[in-house]
């Protein structure tokens, strides 16, 4: 049997890999964790009218979520009281009731049960259907357009939860007057890892890049800017509640067009400085702007302008959902070059997407071997050297080259799973960022 | 819906009684208008005419009004049935029966139907 308490040692920065195969760790985290954590549901722009719907997963639960005639956005279990058939059967689309397609029980947009076939016949008014209505999401929280659920009473309200990670999620979420879209549909595909390789690396890992991704600019460019000594860049990594995102700093506001920056992109935002530092500041837009994870499962790309939502299907596999997102006053010919970029870069068939998915499903492989079960995985990076609210940046954060996110990301995880109270977790988050030093208000030289 | 707030005479029709039912520019595009009546009637527009109805689906109990119009063809929400609102035959399973059709005159952008003398009618001024 695995002792859960043993499984996670964050103060060390040491983690025991059977937490990415045992399926009883897997069992208890769906529960504990997701379960206790806010889920990515949708985007506003993916629900445009009353009615208007998409299917996705709170875990493994399928979940519908649906636009209200009042505007507000519910969700629900996308599962029948009856035989617990899927109430709807499509990904997405419009609609006014959903019957579910075994026998018949339908249901309004909130999920209430309105319509039992055969009723009087069948159950001879023995059916209280208001007791038998889907199983309500009773939490949901509308954070800038972006829609999260859960399914506890106990967890922080959405902001709270977020943190410090909110002024890093502000740098894409908040950085337009338009405000954001995402490209339409649901790029989705399939990786034999567990969830939590994909969600740690997305938000504390900038460390790999140089070496996993090394041959395709070799292939595609001779830029310096994707080429690069990594010695020789400046660059921060925060991590809190479970949180994290990184990435280099640069020198000015704008980059120039390259392989990672597009004409029109550069176009762009050249014609939006003024507007972009109004919202976001001058810090945000040379230091915030790669790889980050809002605990557990939702990660984007800043600057490669892709977000997804690892779903974990059991602790072998995971289901990645993606999206481009788009300024919603953005041309169509920036939109097009974007999403070529993302296809490029980070989609089924992206030069780098598939790296990750190689080292991921090779470390899944690996596991199935018992000694290397029992390994210990060194989580250590740069440990004893965060500081805190350094350069501008809130929070805790370390060179971009540590593991100060993935140490708290694991941290989160295990407190939930081992079924610490939300207020215990946060008691204990606010007593070791405090107890990390202040640092200069701005970055000393080297300070990477 | 008011009765007998008709300023002309309407043509009479036995057995039944004309009552304004709402302006033209109340009834939605896509859906019904549902009527204060019992049973419950609602109004469509449909491929430029107004049509009266039950509303009733004659399958489960539910609102025609809440359903998909495409052209003068209702169809229930729930399970799918389908109504042609000019005849109210029922066009598509598990729908056997028709809905009840009734007479409908615009005048001056408004609505007047005749339902059947024991329909009852809600008036807006009570």
């Amino acid at each position: 049997m695995v002792d859960l308490n043993e499984l996670v040692d964050s103060d060390r920065g040491r983690v025991d890999p059977r937490i990415y195969t045992d399926p009883g760790v897997y069992e208890r985290e769906l529960e504990f964790v997701f379960g206790r954590s806010w889920l990515f549901l949708a985007h506003d722009s993916q629900l445009p009218k009353t009615g208007s719907f998409i299917q996705t997963y709170m875990a493994e639960d399928p979940v519908l979520v649906v636009r209200q005639r009042d505007g507000s956005v519910k969700a629900f279990l996308n599962q029948c009281r009856h035989r617990g058939m899927r109430i709807c059967r499509a990904d997405a689309g419009v609609s006014k009731t959903f019957t579910c397609t075994y026998h018949g029980w339908a249901y309004d947009l909130e999920g209430n049960l309105i319509n039992v076939p055969l009723e009087d016949r069948a159950y001879k008014g023995n059916l209280d259907r208001e007791a038998w209505g889907a199983l309500k999401v009773p939490r949901i929280a509308n954070y800038r357009g972006f829609y999260f659920g859960t399914w506890s009473d106990e967890t922080p309200d959405f902001e709270d939860y977020l943190g410090d990670m909110a002024f890093y999620f502000d740098a894409v979420a908040d950085r337009f007057d338009s405000g954001l879209e995402f490209t339409a549909g649901t790029t989705k595909w399939v990786i034999d890892c567990n969830w939590k390789f994909a969600a740690e690396q997305f938000g504390g890992d900038m460390y790999h890049t140089s070496i996993s991704h090394a041959s395709g600019p070799i292939a595609l460019t001779d830029q310096q800017v994707v080429r690069g000594d990594p010695n020789l860049v400046q660059g921060r990594q925060f991590g809190g509640d479970g949180h994290g995102s990184g990435g280099y700093i640069y020198p000015e506001r704008n980059m120039p067009p390259n392989f990672f920056r597009g004409q029109q992109e550069h176009e762009f935002t050249e014609d939006h400085l003024d507007e972009i530092e109004a919202r976001i500041g001058d810090t945000r837009m040379k230091k915030v702007n790669n790889h980050n994870t809002i605990f557990p499962n939702f990660s984007w790309l800043g600057f490669l302008w892709t977000m997804r939502v690892w779903h974990p299907r059991g602790p072998n596999q995971i289901e990645v959902w993606t999206w481009s997102f788009v300024p919603k006053d953005a041309t169509e010919a920036l939109k097009r070059e974007i999403r070529e970029k993302a296809q490029r870069t980070f989609s089924p068939a992206g030069v780098f997407e598939t790296d990750d998915g190689e080292n991921w499903t090779e470390v899944q492989q690996v596991l199935h071997g018992f000694k290397a079960r029992q390994n210990t995985f060194h989580v250590g990076m740069g440990l004893g050297h965060e500081e805190r609210n350094a350069g501008g940046l809130p929070g805790v954060t370390n060179d971009v080259f540590s593991e100060v996110a993935s140490r708290g990301f694991y941290r989160r995880w295990h407190d939930l799973l081992v079924g610490k109270s939300w207020k215990q977790i946060q008691k204990e988050e606010a007593a070791r960022v405090s107890a990390i030093p202040e640092s200069q208000p701005e970055l000393a030289e080297g300070a990477r | 819906m008011t009765e007998n707030a008709v300023i002309e005479p309407l043509p009479e029709v036995t057995g039944r009684k004309w009552s304004r039912a709402c302006t033209t520019d109340e009834v939605p595009e896509d859906e019904g208008l549902l009527l204060t009546t019992l049973p419950k009637t609602s109004v469509f527009a449909a491929d430029g005419e107004f049509y009266c109805v039950d509303d009733t689906c004659t399958h489960e109990t539910y609102s025609l009004a809440e359903g998909w119009l495409e052209g003068c063809i209702v169809e229930c929400t729930l399970h799918n049935a389908k109504f042609d609102l000019r005849t109210g035959e029922a066009l598509s399973p598990p729908a056997e029966r028709a809905i009840a059709v009734h007479p409908v005159i615009v005048k001056n952008n408004v609505v007047y139907v005749a339902l059947p003398q024991n329909y009852l009618v809600k008036s807006e001024q009570a």
